[in-house]
């Protein structure tokens, strides 16, 4: 007769669903879960940096490869194709699981972990909601200048969901998208941990703390033009003077390093707020073709470590000379390949196969740079203080140039060599199409071997990303950018 | 009647029309279970109570024929082969009956059709044989399952393949591969051990398999012992296989000025840094490559059965060792198997009877990388199919120094000044990579059976079903499918198991000499578990290194698996007829499966049917009908049963999944069920009628079937912005098949020294979905799934077939400009100039063609399919031929896309013809380097689109009978010699190398698509039948 033990089997590799509250190890796994969807590689473990260094200027298609963001970076996305399809999806998948994870909290976890605990997790989970958000409005959405925010920005989902149910949901404005950053931000900060200990490197880097959040707030407001909340959230975490660092305690002491290729070898330094670890055990690492030296290497035989996806473009920064002097350590960055047809690729992620680079959200010598332009945007002068700041961040790789006040004849060309700096800073950290939107600047043009493609104005289609087609037919709210 | 004590003996001899003895003749007193059986040489001999009064003799194939016994001491009997095909027993699931009375719809294959034929597992070998039942090859590598159907597909997301009942347990069906070699779970069986394949078509054959049957049921009985003495035969071939109607391509020199062409219509052409050029091979000329030979072989196989095999009055018995080794005609693609069986029958006593079945096989199935034929495997990089067609034939595969030519992992580009001529050098993927898959399976039952009284039985049926897959892999650091991993190696173990437990008690009782009533009670209890683990290991430390054993510095788990589920039935039978005329039948079972949500396990499955055997009448004789057919059954049935084959272990839970964040444990939501998801449901209706004519020298049987599909499991992806990770599975979707079927068999010609025998069957089918999920107003598929979304041809809309094409239209070339024309969504012609320029007619700018632009095109599902099989003896010769056929239905020749691509790749030389100036008529767009829109390699065109219809000359069997005063001499009892043709012509339109063919095996929302496979072979093997 019937067995009915055997009738009830459960699974026992993976865990299901109702069981998953029990302890606090539990809890804290699912912690980490969190970030874990957030840095897949189809997100911010890869391809989310990708896809806004080659939408610019600085990359050149070299593979004319489909599925490695051809068409990201010639500009002929339409609704179907893989990549729009794909973040959005990835993007969304994060931010459910942070919702799920912030309800089964309420319901269950709280009572577990115990109050302080639990405000600490809610915060993670907010933080990694609200910047994951954040992330798909810097492509799928037009910037905030236009039109202050009232743009369509995203569905909007703070609560989570996990069974077959009716989904339909339109676009919030890109103000309200903004404002829950914002929110989830605010109180990251005021609830996260200040620091996981002055030995603990590898977890004030990979798991988010309030300095992180503070951060992050600089490059948001950065992005909605509001330059005094950037000054204002920046001074938290930089001291009013060179050597300019994160003196806050408890709290992460935040500080350049003084080789910056150091900081793409030796992953926790505390230049690196937060980055993405990866180990070379598989859904650990990016995975195939997600991988940003797989993109930007160049094959072992020229002696890369990757696939040579895309070249770094002589039109782009590296061929301004005069800016980027050859004296610049950034410089050991671009590796040469070729003699007579000289190539020129971006080394700075140097991980073979399986490509355990981790990956940079936010480093210190951003919130400088940011700071600096902030404080020459908002005095609309050549602002001493974003001068020393600028240094800071030239000096420690180019002894040889140092800005003075009376380098620059005006406030715009202050901006511009901060701008500069960010692009030789930043190259490949996925910050150049998100700088380039954020001040309704045009997409230059550019070319390669195989094909040209043309300069995209803030008017153009374009210029962001098409909304997801498979998003477009289920949800019939959502209405797809003009 | 007197009471008398006292038995006599009867003897006599049972004879064929022709004189030869019929052994293993019943022959039994009418309503008793007194009886024998009579021996090697038709004789028997029994005691009859005395008071006896009819002799009933039965064989199998042969008519019933009762004979009143009087006083006589001697009954000789001659049987006739009298209505053949409805005098046969057929398997019916957890019994038999006897073909005549069975009214379900059910077509048997009889083992010597199939066992000789050069195949890997026993139901490639089926197609043509049966009417509704389709078997395509899918391509050419070894052991790759056929596409089978029945009746037409009957689920999108779950299986079609039919649930396939080996001695009365359900077996593993599908391939169990974790590597590139195929490895299809029945290739277990050797064919020569198969007595019968018995398909169940309709509800009333099936339903007793409950949520199991919506595919249908096929019942394959392997060989007992038959009455006589110990026989013993071999049975052995010898085969060699080619591959055939290969594309026809480029070769250098027509490769090189071809490729210079287009770059000089690019404008890209350079004479010192962008060109191609040929190269001297190390004989001083330039090299020509034909990929072909490096990829391809002759296939040598052999096969090799023995049987020992024998019957007494309470021992059964059977016995047989096989071994085969056969090569693909892909190098390196070899199947081995060696297997045994042992089956074995006793009575214990007049009640007590028990037998037990012991088969164990070890397949060995061998690759040296990715054919690109498998599914999931049609993009794969150095798919060896699709390698051999499109690298450069102005280089080699090794460097004039010998050594082998490679760079970075891709072929090198030798005197050609280009980036990139090719994938992978297919030479150090053959000489150093291994992909292959072991596979042991055990399949074991023992009964006992209990039968107190003549009409009572009770049986209890033990068996296992283990089947355990060993898959290896190594890929060498100088190969290209291992240069950026620095070497690659993975062993996966995969374990699984069934028991099932079956016990029946059956009735079978006859009243009032016009009833009889048959019985069936039973319940069942099948528990199936898996598990799997493997390891990968990359960046080998040594190359020293070839296995998994080696050093390597990155290591990582894979195909981790563990799982289990449980299916508890109950089911009951009840047959009736009212003296052989009337038919009634009901099967009901109820399933119980752990697989299902919560709440939706349990289900009642049945099916009635009713029968009439209008010859029986008195209207029909007297009627003179009767002097024309010989029978004539009119039968219908309805029912409902289900599927399940395809639903996982835990669907309905909702699961979070371990993982890792730099390097510490995680658990993330990983998964959402449905706890309402239940089976398929599938209607079934069929009414039709056998007849047979002229004293059956002519049978026909002829169907006509309905079964309509509700609660189709789709995998219903929500919207994306909601986060949800996965599709979740859910019963929404609804089609239908409806087709007619019909059988003819004739026996044309039976003279003394010539005969001929002619069958004939054909199967009408349409298949449409009705219905999606709210939401889903269509699904879209890739092929192979999880492809680029330029690679998604194939659609599933209600109003259509399942699978049908979805490809962008086009119209041809422009004369004037040798433009290919697109057509896009607005209905406006596009005209594509390389690179990047779109345009309408008047030359404004148009939008890029994309997969938006794609329309609905054709089916792919054939609508009719069909074989033709003929038998011609003389005296000692024997000639047999089968023909099959589909028709109505397209095929999406992606192949060809590849084949006209203008990047590097080699091409086929129909390309010669494309448009050079003005007036051209042609349909080959203007030759551009790097233009892989115009043919249709970056989005899908019609242009690629042809129908599939096709006749093909399945087999051809030449055989010799060696006369009996020779086999006397030399002590045999048979000896047979025979030369056989497989695959030997095709009658087709398609261009590519075979219609009969799939991409994506059996998955039904993809089908229809030709992508880079490797060929159909053609076969012709010498053979040799023994019995001593």
């Amino acid at each position: 007769c019937k067995r009915d033990s055997l009738m009830d089997t459960k699974p026992t590799s993976d865990i299901p669903d109702l069981s998953v509250y029990s302890t606090k190890e539990q809890i804290v796994n699912q912690i980490r879960a969190l970030y874990s969807s957030f840095k897949n590689g189809q997100f911010h473990g890869g391809r989310f940096l990708i896809y806004n260094d080659i939408r610019s200027e600085e990359f050149l298609n070299e593979k004319t490869n489909g599925v490695t963001g051809l068409q990201t970076w010639n500009h002929t996305l339409t609704n179907t194709v893989a990549e729009v399809n794909g973040l959005w999806a990835q993007g969304f998948l994060a931010i459910n699981n942070c919702n799920i994870f912030l309800d089964g909290m309420a319901e269950k976890g709280t009572a577990v972990v115990g109050d302080s605990l639990s405000k600490n997790y809610t915060a993670e989970a907010r933080l990694i909601r609200g910047y994951a958000y954040y992330c798909l409005l810097q492509l799928y959405a037009r910037p905030y200048w236009d039109g202050n925010g009232t743009k369509p920005g995203l569905p909007l989902r703070i609560s989570g969901n996990k069974l077959r149910a009716d989904y339909q949901l339109a676009r919030s404005s890109i103000a309200e998208v903004y404002a829950q950053v914002i929110s989830d931000l605010n109180y990251a900060e005021a609830n996260l941990p200040k620091t996981y200990g002055s030995s603990a490197a590898e977890l004030n880097t990979t798991r988010v703390h309030r300095n992180t959040a503070i951060a992050l707030k600089t490059r948001v407001y950065l992005s909605m033009q509001k330059y005094a909340e950037v000054i204002t959230e920046a001074n938290k975490i930089v001291t009013a003077s060179a050597p300019f660092t994160a003196t806050v305690t408890p709290g992460v002491a935040h500080a350049l390093q003084p080789d910056i290729t150091k900081v793409f070898t030796t992953y926790n330094t505390t230049e690196s707020i937060f980055s993405l670890p990866m180990t070379s055990t598989t859904g650990d690492n990016p995975g195939t073709q997600n991988q940003l030296a797989y993109y930007y290497s160049p094959a072992s035989s020229l002696g890369g470590v990757g696939n040579g996806e895309y070249a770094l473009n002589i039109t782009g920064i590296i061929g301004n000379n005069i800016a980027w002097p050859a004296t610049d350590k950034r410089r050991d960055f671009v590796k040469t390949t070729g003699t007579t047809t000289k190539k020129y690729f971006l080394s700075k992620f140097s991980a073979p196969s399986p490509y355990t680079d981790y990956v940079p959200v936010i480093r210190y010598s951003e919130v400088l740079l940011s700071l600096a332009e902030a404080r020459v945007r908002s005095t609309n002068s050549v602002d001493a203080q974003a001068v020393a700041l600028l240094n800071a961040v030239r000096n420690r790789s180019d002894a040889t140039k140092t800005f003075t006040t009376g380098d620059f004849a005006s406030a715009t060309d202050l901006i511009n060599a901060i701008l500069i700096e960010r692009r030789i800073e930043f190259l490949g950290e996925g910050r150049r199409s998100p700088d380039l939107l954020r001040l309704g600047l045009t997409i230059p043009a550019k070319s390669s071997t195989s094909s040209s493609v043309p300069a995209i104005a803030p008017t153009d289609k374009q210029y962001i990303w098409p909304i997801s087609s498979t998003e477009l037919d289920l949800n019939k709210l959502c209405e797809d950018n003009k | 009647c007197l009471l008398q004590a006292q038995t006599r003996t009867i003897t006599g001899k049972v004879t064929s029309p022709d004189g030869s003895p019929i052994p293993n003749t019943s022959v039994r007193i009418k309503g008793t279970g007194y009886g024998t059986t009579t021996g090697f040489d038709g004789i028997y001999s029994m005691n009859v109570p005395a008071g006896s009064r009819v002799l009933i003799f039965s064989a199998v194939g042969m008519g019933d024929v009762e004979v009143s016994i009087g006083d006589k001491a001697v009954i000789n009997m001659k049987l006739e082969v009298a209505d053949r095909s409805l005098s046969e027993v057929v398997v019916v699931g957890y019994g038999t009956q006897r073909r005549r009375e069975a009214t379900g719809s059910l077509s048997t294959v009889k083992g010597p059709a199939i066992s000789d034929k050069p195949v890997q597992s026993f139901e490639a070998a089926l197609g043509g044989r049966a009417p509704g039942v389709q078997i395509s090859i899918p391509n050419g590598v070894l052991n790759n399952p056929p596409v089978f159907r029945i009746r037409g597909t009957n689920s999108i997301s779950l299986s079609s393949y039919p649930l396939i009942v080996i001695d009365g347990i359900p077996t593993f069906t599908g391939d169990f591969s974790g590597t590139s070699a195929g490895a299809n779970a029945l290739a277990s069986i050797n064919p020569s051990d198969i007595e019968s394949i018995d398909i169940a078509k309709d509800a009333a054959a099936s339903a007793i398999y409950g949520s199991r049957a919506a595919n249908g049921v096929v019942f394959v009985t392997t060989k007992k012992g038959k009455q006589g003495r110990a026989r013993v035969s071999y049975d052995g071939w010898v085969g060699y296989t080619k591959a055939q109607r290969l594309p026809d391509l480029l070769n250098a020199q027509e490769y090189t000025d071809f490729k210079n062409q287009g770059l000089k219509n690019a404008g890209t052409y350079n004479a010192t840094t962008n060109y191609f050029a040929l190269t001297d091979g190390p004989d001083g000329n330039p090299i020509n490559t034909r990929w072909y030979d490096h990829v391809y072989r002759t296939g040598v196989s052999h096969n090799n059965s023995i049987s020992v095999s024998g019957a007494t009055e309470n021992t059964n018995y059977y016995f047989s060792l096989g071994y085969t080794n056969q090569q693909g005609i892909i190098k390196k693609n070899d199947f081995r198997r060696k297997s045994v069986l042992f089956n074995i029958d006793q009575k214990v006593n007049r009640i007590i009877s028990t037998g037990a079945k012991l088969s164990y096989s070890n397949e060995e199935n061998f690759a040296a990388a990715s054919s690109g034929s498998l599914p999931g495997e049609a993009f794969a990089t150095g798919g060896l199919g699709r390698v051999a067609l499109i690298t450069a034939p102005s280089i080699s595969p090794y460097n004039n120094d010998g050594t082998y030519n490679t760079s970075a992992g891709l072929i090198g580009v030798m005197n050609n000044k280009q980036s990139q001529v090719g994938f992978y050098n297919p030479i150090i993927t053959l000489d150093r990579n291994r992909s292959n898959t072991e596979i042991n399976h055990v399949q074991a039952n023992g009964y006992i059976q209990l039968k107190p009284l003549s009409w009572l039985t009770f049986k209890s049926l033990y068996g296992i079903d283990y089947l355990y897959a060993d898959n290896k892999i190594y890929q060498d650091p100088i190969s290209g499918e291992a240069y950026a991993t620095i070497g690659f190696a993975q062993s996966v173990l995969g374990k699984n198991k069934r028991s099932v437990w079956t016990n029946t008690l059956s009735i079978d009782y006859e009243f009032a000499s016009n009833h009889s009533v048959g019985l069936l009670a039973g319940i069942e209890d099948q528990r199936t578990t898996g598990e799997g683990f493997g390891l990968s290991r990359q960046s080998i430390s040594d190359p020293y290194f070839s296995n998994i054993q080696g050093g390597f510095t990155v290591n990582n788990p894979v195909a981790l698996s563990i799982g289990s589920n449980y299916l508890y039935s109950q089911f009951g039978r009840i047959n009736y007829n009212f003296g052989k005329k009337y038919y009634l039948s009901g099967n009901l079972r109820q399933d119980e499966y752990s697989g299902l949500g919560f709440n939706k396990r349990k289900g009642l499955f049945w099916g009635v049917s009713a029968g009439w055997e209008i010859t029986k009448e008195s209207f029909w004789t007297s009627a003179g009908i009767n002097k024309i057919f010989s029978s004539f059954k009119l039968r219908g049935s309805y029912g409902k049963v289900g599927n399940i084959n395809g639903i996982n272990n835990y669907e309905s839970y909702s699961t979070y999944s371990p993982g890792l964040y730099g390097g510490l444990a995680t658990i993330g939501y990983a998964r959402s069920g449905n706890p309402d998801l239940t089976w398929e449901t599938s209607n079934k209706t069929d009414v039709g009628f056998n007849f047979g004519i002229l004293e059956d020298r002519i049978t026909a049987e002829l169907s006509y079937y309905r079964n309509n599909i509700d609660g189709l499991i789709l995998d219903v992806t929500q919207v994306p912005s909601a986060g949800i990770p996965n599709a979740i599975r859910t019963n929404v979707g609804s089609m239908y098949n409806k087709g007619f079927e019909m059988g003819i068999n004739a026996m044309v010609i039976q003279g003394k020294d010539f005969t001929w025998d002619a069958y004939f069957n054909l199967s009408i089918n349409k298949n449409e979905i009705t219905a999606l999920a709210p939401g889903l107003p269509f699904i879209i598929v890739t092929s192979p799934a999880g492809a680029s979304t330029n690679e998604a041809v194939s659609i599933t809309q209600p109003g259509y077939s399942i699978g049908t094409l979805y490809l962008i239209p086009t119209k041809g070339v422009d004369p004037a400009t040798g433009r290919r024309i697109f057509v896009n969504a607005q209905d406006r012609d596009v005209y594509y100039a390389h690179p990047g320029q779109w345009q309408y007619a008047d030359g404004s700018a148009a939008p890029a063609i994309s997969t938006t632009d794609r329309r609905i095109q054709k089916n792919t599902v054939p609508k009719q399919i069909g074989g033709f099989e003929n038998t011609f003896t003389y005296k000692n010769f024997e000639l047999n031929a089968l023909l099959t056929y589909q028709l109505g239905f397209h095929i999406y020749y992606g192949t060809e896309a590849g084949l006209r691509d203008y990047r590097f790749w080699n091409n086929e030389r129909a390309v010669l013809n494309a448009w050079t100036k003005a007036g051209d008529i042609t349909d080959m767009p203007k030759n551009v380097f790097g233009d892989n829109y115009s043919n249709g390699s970056a989005i899908p065109l019609d242009v690629h689109m042809y129908k599939g219809d096709f006749l093909k000359l399945r087999n051809v069997t030449l055989a010799y009978n060696l006369p009996k005063s020779i086999i006397d001499k030399v002590k045999l009892s048979s000896a047979r010699f025979y030369v056989s043709g497989q695959n030997l012509y095709i009658w087709t339109k398609y261009p590519g190398p075979d219609p009969e063919t799939s991409t994506n095996g059996n998955n039904p929302a993809n089908q229809g698509i030709d992508r880079n496979q490797v060929a159909n072979g053609r076969t012709v093997t010498l053979g040799l039948k023994l019995g001593l």
